[in-house]
Parts: structure tokens; C-alpha cells; sequence
């Protein structure tokens, strides 16, 4: 190998050891998106980091490979010299290459399994107060989300409130298409299906004012069907709204269909 | 011209009438569209089932599926089952020489032909027309999300648009790459005369023309609401544009599926003595496995389609779950098309990228097996990934980590791919030209459309990300990124084969990297809205998240005006100032299908040669093989 070849390829991996290095070290103190709002918001974000974290060398591995072999090793467009090393393929680097990623994807998949194995069972944040989970129910329709608390004697709301003490665990259902419920901020996104009981569980973590909005297509007013105004509160604060809100559902109690997990729709909800 | 074959002279004796009705088969197909129009709406009004609350969709049904029949028997589709049911004779040689438009000039290109160098080129205006149709949706999306409340577009237009935009997108890119380059090119690397179905080929090129009316059409019936995903009962609902979409994507689910057919049985019947499946171009091999995944995908779309439409006209309510029914009917089966749909895409440009390398590296494709293993592997495996579109649908929780390991799997045999262009740049002296740079375009954008898909494949990770914007880039960095940027890169490099002229390299150099870098900040901005929790297909957003809309608006526009000025640079250089190719063969290919005469003579080979080589041995400069001799040509060949 000639010494100036030597010397790119150092540099190169040079290159790339900094770059990937700086890189991680960014994306491990980067404040990313959903955040930490909920259990399942911050698990979300660490996959996400953590997938970053190994995206981000691999890509500019490649990058610089891409860059070293076409860049350093180029010649003009019309330039007719031949190269006569021919290479058809290496199989010790072949298998290296395969076994290399197949290990990366099985370990990317397992780590996936584990982190969602713990999403969907009991949270393990040590609790204040040791109690059941909140249950709320998200009732879509073309194009609001109602939410509907069977605790509380099964009052309805038009706005998301819940207690930041408590797990909560929402049954998304849908009175007509197909919906999505997404309340980004919780790392929840479940679809609303028609006659059919979506259930997630989360555990809130901070108080705070958040949006929730659809996620799948709906019709015409999808782009509307959102909500800035979703909150988690304090468990106090969280009783007194539940309170006065059941009192003021109270004379249209008897007008709501009683509390089930799925709701068969009016006729004519299909359009046909 | 260089017509080396003389089969027969068209004789002299007067034109028989078949033949003058032939000639103007386009005028008589949109006679025949506009009578199959009218019977087929006549038919559907006799009130045969209960309109429904939309309106008689029956009848539009009905009106669409009979002008597109119209259209083909206008064309002449049955000129040839109706000829032999009424006793006329076999087609003689001559017959067959005049559907292959032999000595026809231009006019060839505007009637049914079957000669599958034509149906190429009328495939690459056709795939230009719906690109650019679909971009013009897409400069209108972006210009409508410049603000984060409606402005210019309604939201029911809107929605319109997004759907429009999408199925013209989906249905341009399933025939991108396979439709222009592998009917071209196909027949030719494998050392045949024709397809083996020379009908069947030309039928699959004329069913999307009405496809794509029908489906443009549909604004006229008050557009779709649900994008191209076409989800029930959403669609149950929606007015007559809805029938449009359906018998539009059914149409082209026909095209797709008759393409594998003819495609697969081609390669394996039509090859030349002596072309082992060991010695096949890359470019075959992708375009073969992609035949087998259209085969074996389509029908499900076919049904699926066909199961809506059922459910819209005759209340069979498959997908209403008040009926028994159940939306995920309609969710599993349209992504069992649905995901080998967007291998559908890609495979073909693998093969195209990983079938220009070697001639710009100078060197044979490194790992030649490995590559057709790998592109195999992708195409096996995305039969068994289609549940990851429903991570968060609450259907079968218990399948999830099941889909996110083969999700997740598929990148194995697509990273072969890039270890094999890679293996192939490695100490080659690379010519720099414009679709060389396509291809090191390619392999950057589908770096990051890869990367981004292993984000989405993760359950946790995906009920954060799922439809969002980040999906949508996402894709857009794989078909666009990716399939896009081989598609413009391998007509820079095949149209020198296909037209005789060549496109001006200096414009193409500064029309690429425009288009590369406003790509890239287009998709990059979208990345991040989409992490940011921007939903796909709104017309209403986040206030804050309008900055980066803008500048993804920005790019977008860009990008749009880059590739405008891409279709100006094709037709300056083959039409209004033709430029000549300076040479037969300018990238100096050792493929068999550059040792021909441009133009390539009807039935391509005088003499079909029998020693046969893999395309790629630049170390001895010895072609895939020699046409118009039996003997192999240079003493020096080492068969491998």
C-alpha cells in the first residue's frame, strides 16, 4: 500500500472516530423528542436515543467510505487509464459484513423486545400511593375525541385531564372510522377502531398543559381533530375537576349510553 | 438505421382494413372509452342494487371499468381474438412484422406495437408524465403548508390532493424503473428477440394510460379522503371519487401482476443458449425477483379492491364492523400488497445502480452472488413484514416483537447491497460522470431511508414516530432518494442506447447537485417535524413547527425546479437541438445490450450468440458476448 494511501485511510478513520464520537456525545445530551413527561415518553426517547446513538456512526461510516472510495480514488469523467487490480469479492468480508449486522439486528431486536416487554406491563416507577390504574376511555369521532372516566360515574369531557399520581390506562375506541389517538407529549399513540377496545397503559411523571391530536386519516377535518389543551395535574386538583365535573354531567347521565369499551354506532355512521 | 433484419417488406398490395383500423387505434380507444363510458352508465342506472347515501355508484363503477375495456378494444387488444373466432387466418410473418411496428417511423409509438423496445420508450413518457402530474401535487402540498391554517386549499382539497399525489406517486413508481428500462432492456441482456407475451407486454404499458385518467378523473367526482393507503370503512363513506381510486389502482394492480407474469416467464424461457442464471446482469436478477414479488403481491391488492367495492355497492360490509366486518380486514390485506409494493419499487434500482457501477468503476461487480443473494433476501423477507404498519393499531400485540425482528432483519440483505458497491468503488478508478454521481446519490439517500426505517421498526420508538412526518420522509428518502435518483441516473445512462442523442453533461452535473442538496434539506426538515409530532396528511399544524415547514417548503421548491429543469434539459437535447451521441457506446459498457446498432434492430439479434460472460470483466474488456457471431470472439475470454 503506498504511503499516501496509508495516510488517507488514517485520516479517514480519524475523521470518523471524531465525528462519531462528537456526534454520540450530542445525541446523548440532546433533549429529543417525546421527552419525559410520562414512563412510556422517557422509554421512548432513550430507544430513540439509543437507536440514534447507533445510527448515527454506522452512517458516517459509510459516508466516509462512500466519500474515501469514490472521492480519493476518482479520475475525470473522459479519463481512459485502466486499473488493473481486479477484485470480484472477498468472502471473508462478506461473511464479516453479514455476521457483523446480523449481530447488530439481533441485538437491535432484542433490546426492542425488552424495552417494550417493560412498556406494556407494570410500570416499575416506585409509586406515592399504591392503587389501581385510572382508567379513562378515549371515545373518537369524526373529528373530536371525547373522554369518558367509569370511576367517576362514567362522566364524559371534551378535554383530557388526568391525575399525575396515578397509572393511567386508556381504552381507545372509535364511533365511526378509523382515528388514532395521539397524545405525543405521553409517547401514547393508539388507533381508534371502530367496535374495538385499544387499551395502553403510561404513567404520568410531570404536570403540564399538552396536545393531543389524530393520527390517522379521517376525513375531511383530520388536520382539526386536535386539542391543545390536555392536562395532567395534581392528584388534588385532578378530584376537585372530577367532582364538579360528574355533578355538572349529572342531569345527562340518564341520556349517555351506560359505560362499555366498545360502543356499536348509530346507523348510518358508515355512510352506506 | 441499421436494420439488420429483412423478416419481411410490408407488401404492396392494398391495405387491408384490420390494419388501417389498427393505424388509429388511439382515436378509435378513446371512442371506444367514451362509448364504454356511456353503455357502462346506461347499465348501472337500470337499478340493479339500492343506490347508496352517496349517490349511484354503480353506475360510475360500471361506467370507468367498461370505458377502460372500450379503450382496449379501440386499441385493438381483441382484434385478434375476435379475428380467429370469425376463422380468419393465422397472423402471417408480415402481420406480426407490422405489429411490431417494423419500418413504421414515429407512428409506431401511438398504436398497439408490441415490439418491447417501443413499449420501453412509450413507458418513459408515460412514467415522465405522471412524475411530473405528481409533483405538481406535491409543489402544491408544500406551498399549502406554508402556513400552519388552511390558505389557498380547502381541506376537503387538500385531501384530495394528498391522495392524488400519493396513488399517482405509488403507481408512476411501481413501473418507474422496471416499465422504461426493463421492457427495454430485459429482452435484450438475456439474448431474446421479444418477450416471451409480446401482447400481454403491450397490454400491461396500455392499462395504466386509462388508470391514470380514471384516477385523475376523480376530482371531478369530488376527489378521495384517504390517501393511497385507502383505508375502510373511511372509504365506505366517501363520495364517487372513491370509485375512481378503486377501479384506477385496480387497474394498475392488473398491470403489475401481468408485468410479473410476462417478466418471470421471459427470463426463465427466453434466455439466450448458454446465458446461465449465473451469468445474468444484475439488472435482470432485480428485475426478475421484482416480477415475483408484483406476481405474488397484486392479486391481494386485487382482491382487496375488489372486497371494497362489494362492501360500497352491495353493503357486504367486510370492513364495517357493524355488519361482522372488521376494518383490520382491509388493514392486513392491503399491506400484505402493500409492503413487497415498495420492494416493488426498489429492487429494480438495486439492480440498476449495482448494473452501472462496474462500467464507471472499471471493474467486475464485486461479490456478484452475494448481491443476487442479497436482493433475494429483501424480496423473501418482505412477505413477512407487513404487520409493522399496524404496531399501534391494538391488533395482536402479541406478533409485535415477531415483526420488529424481521423488520428489522431486512436490513442484513440490504446492507449486502451496499457492502457490494462498496466492495466495487474499493481502489477502482471511478469515472466521474452524471449518473455516476446518481449512483453515489443513491447510495447516500437510501443510507439514510434505511437508518430511518430501523427507528420505525422498533415497537417503542414507533408509537412515538408512527404516522408522522417522519414516516413520510422516511419513504421519501427510499422511493425518491432512492428509486428517483436511479431512475434519472439510469435514463442519463441509457438514453445514449434508446434515442441515439445523449444529454449535455455539464447541465447535468449542476441539474444534479441541485437536485441532491435540496433533496436533503427538503426530507432532512421533514425527518424533523416528524420527531417534533407533526401528523401526516394535515392541512392544519403546531404553530412552532412552521419555521421548518417553510423551509422544507423552500427545498421543496427547489428540488421541483430542479427536476423541471431536467425534463427541459431531455427535451432540448432529444428533441428541439437533438445531440447526436458522439459515439455507439460512450461509457464504454461491456453489456451486450451496447454491442448492438443504435438503433437496436426490431427483433434485436440477427444471429443470437451462444457464449455468454457476466457483463463485468474490464480486466479483459471481453463483452457479456458478441452478437451476430456463434464463436467467441476474443481468444483472450476467460467464460467464467
Amino acid at each position: 500500500m503506498p504511503p499516501r494511501r496509508r495516510t488517507l485511510i488514517n485520516i479517514i478513520a480519524g475523521t470518523w472516530a471524531v465525528l462519531a464520537a462528537a456526534g454520540d456525545i450530542a445525541l446523548n445530551s440532546l433533549p429529543l423528542p417525546p421527552g419525559s413527561a410520562t414512563d412510556i415518553a422517557g422509554s421512548e426517547t432513550q430507544v430513540i436515543r439509543i437507536l440514534a446513538m447507533m445510527a448515527w456512526p454506522i452512517f458516517v461510516a459509510v459516508v466516509a467510505g462512500l466519500v474515501f472510495t469514490l472521492y480519493v480514488d476518482r479520475v475525470a469523467p473522459d479519463a481512459r487509464e485502466f486499473d488493473a487490480q481486479t477484485l470480484r469479492g472477498n468472502s471473508r468480508v462478506q461473511t464479516m459484513w453479514i455476521a457483523g449486522s446480523t449481530t447488530i439486528v439481533l441485538g437491535v431486536a432484542i433490546f426492542g423486545t425488552i424495552t417494550l416487554a417493560n412498556d406494556t406491563t407494570v410500570p416499575t416507577v416506585a409509586q406515592a400511593v399504591p392503587n389501581t390504574p385510572l382508567e379513562v376511555q378515549v371515545i373518537a369521532q369524526q373529528w373530536y375525541f371525547t373522554y369518558r372516566y367509569p370511576s367517576f360515574g362514567g362522566f364524559e369531557s371534551a378535554h383530557l385531564v388526568i391525575p399525575s399520581d396515578r397509572e393511567i390506562e386508556f381504552h381507545v375506541t372509535s364511533l365511526d372510522v378509523t382515528h388514532s389517538f395521539w397524545f405525543f407529549a405521553a409517547g401514547v399513540k393508539a388507533d381508534a377502531v371502530p367496535e374495538h377496545d385499544n387499551s395502553v397503559d403510561m404513567q404520568p411523571l410531570k404536570t403540564g398543559t399538552y396536545r393531543i391530536e389524530c393520527s390517522e386519516l379521517c376525513g375531511i377535518w383530520h388536520g382539526s381533530m386536535s386539542d391543545d389543551n390536555a392536562q395532567i395535574v395534581s392528584a388534588g386538583d385532578f378530584n376537585t375537576w372530577a367532582q364538579q365535573q360528574q355533578q355538572l354531567d349529572a342531569p345527562i347521565m340518564k341520556f349517555l349510553p351506560p359505560y362499555s369499551h366498545t360502543y356499536v354506532p348509530a346507523p348510518g355512521a358508515y355512510g352506506s | 438505421m441499421v436494420d439488420a433484419v429483412a423478416v419481411s417488406k410490408t407488401p404492396a398490395a392494398p391495405r387491408p382494413l384490420s390494419r388501417t383500423l389498427h393505424q388509429w387505434g388511439l382515436l378509435l380507444g378513446v371512442i371506444g372509452a367514451v362509448l364504454g363510458f356511456l353503455l357502462g352508465y346506461f347499465l348501472g342506472g337500470l337499478g340493479f342494487v339500492d343506490n347508496n347515501s352517496n349517490g349511484s355508484n354503480i353506475q360510475i363503477l360500471l361506467a370507468y371499468s367498461l370505458s377502460a375495456v372500450g379503450f382496449l378494444a379501440g386499441m385493438g387488444f381483441f382484434n385478434r381474438l375476435i379475428g380467429s373466432l370469425l376463422g380468419q387466418r393465422p397472423p402471417t410473418l408480415a402481420d406480426e412484422a407490422y405489429l411490431h411496428g417494423e419500418g413504421a417511423g414515429l407512428s409506431r409509438y401511438f398504436r398497439l406495437t408490441v415490439d418491447h423496445k417501443v413499449i420501453g420508450m412509450q413507458y418513459v413518457v408515460m412514467i415522465l408524465f405522471f412524475l411530473f402530474a405528481g409533483g405538481l401535487g406535491a409543489m402544491l402540498i408544500r406551498g399549502e403548508l406554508l402556513s400552519p391554517q388552511p390558505s389557498y386549499v380547502t381541506p376537503e382539497s387538500y385531501l384530495t390532493l394528498v391522495g392524488l399525489h400519493s396513488v399517482i406517486m405509488i403507481f408512476m413508481a411501481s413501473a418507474a424503473i422496471i416499465g422504461p428500462l426493463g421492457n427495454y432492456f430485459v429482452p435484450i441482456m438475456i439474448g431474446a428477440r421479444n418477450m416471451a407475451f409480446p401482447r400481454l407486454e403491450a397490454l400491461t404499458f396500455w392499462l395504466l394510460p386509462p388508470a391514470g385518467l380514471i384516477l385523475l378523473s376523480s376530482v371531478f367526482l369530488g376527489g378521495f379522503p384517504t390517501g393511497w393507503t385507502g383505508y375502510a370503512p373511511l372509504s365506505d363513506q366517501a363520495v364517487l371519487g372513491m370509485d375512481a381510486y378503486l377501479v384506477a389502482f385496480g387497474l394498475i394492480g392488473l398491470s403489475i401482476m401481468l408485468s410479473g407474469l410476462n417478466m418471470i416467464t421471459t427470463v426463465i424461457t427466453m434466455r439466450a443458449p448458454g446465458l446461465r442464471f449465473t451469468k445474468l446482469p444484475i439488472f435482470v436478477w432485480g428485475v426478475f425477483i421484482t416480477s415475483w414479488l408484483g406476481l405474488l403481491a397484486a392479486p391481494v391488492l386485487a382482491s382487496v379492491i375488489l372486497m371494497e367495492v362489494f362492501d360500497r355497492t352491495f353493503h357486504a360490509t367486510l370492513f364495517v364492523p357493524a355488519g361482522g366486518g372488521t376494518p383490520y380486514l382491509w388493514q392486513n390485506l392491503f399491506w400484505f400488497f402493500g409492503h413487497p409494493e415498495v420492494y416493488i419499487f426498489i429492487i429494480p434500482a438495486f439492480g440498476l445502480i449495482m448494473e452501472m457501477l462496474p462500467v464507471f468503476t472499471r471493474r467486475p461487480l464485486w461479490g456478484y452472488r452475494v448481491a443476487v443473494g442479497g436482493m433475494l433476501g429483501v424480496g423473501v423477507l418482505s412477505f413477512f413484514v407487513w404487520q409493522h404498519h399496524l404496531f399501534v393499531s391494538g391488533i395482536a400485540p402479541a406478533l409485535r416483537p415477531f415483526y420488529m425482528f424481521s423488520t428489522e432483519a431486512i436490513s442484513v440483505p440490504t446492507g449486502i447491497i451496499f457492502l457490494v458497491a462498496l466492495g466495487t468503488l474499493w481502489r477502482a478508478r471511478t469515472r466521474f460522470t452524471v449518473p455516476m454521481l446518481f449512483v453515489g446519490a443513491f447510495l447516500f439517500n437510501f443510507l439514510i431511508g434505511g437508518l430511518t426505517g430501523v427507528f420505525l421498526s422498533d415497537v417503542p420508538a414507533d408509537f412515538s414516530l408512527h404516522a408522522s412526518y417522519f414516516v413520510q420522509a422516511h419513504f421519501h428518502y427510499t422511493i425518491m432518494g432512492g428509486e428517483v435518483f436511479a431512475l434519472v441516473g439510469g435514463l442519463t445512462y441509457y438514453l445514449p442506447k434508446m434515442t441515439g442523442r445523449q444529454l449535455n453533461a455539464r447541465a447535468g452535473r449542476r441539474q444534479f447537485w441541485v437536485m441532491f442538496i435540496s433533496f436533503n434539506s427538503t426530507f432532512l426538515c421533514l425527518l424533523a417535524v416528524g420527531m417534533l409530532g407533526m401528523t401526516r396528511r394535515v392541512i392544519s399544524y403546531q404553530p412552532e413547527l412552521q419555521g421548518l415547514n417553510i423551509a422544507a417548503s423552500i427545498s421543496a421548491f427547489v428540488l421541483g425546479a430542479s427536476m423541471l429543469f431536467w425534463l427541459g434539459m431531455i427535451v432540448w437535447s432529444l428533441i428541439l437541438r437533438p445531440a447526436l451521441a458522439t459515439q455507439k457506446n460512450p461509457w464504454e459498457s461491456l453489456g451486450i445490450e451496447w454491442q448492438l446498432p443504435t438503433p437496436v434492430p426490431t427483433y434485436n439479434f440477427d444471429t443470437v450468440p451462444v457464449t455468454w460472460a457476466l457483463p463485468y470483466e474490464y480486466d479483459t474488456g471481453q463483452p457479456a458476448a458478441i452478437p451476430g457471431r456463434t464463436q467467441p470472439a476474443l481468444a483472450g475470454g476467460t467464460p467464467t
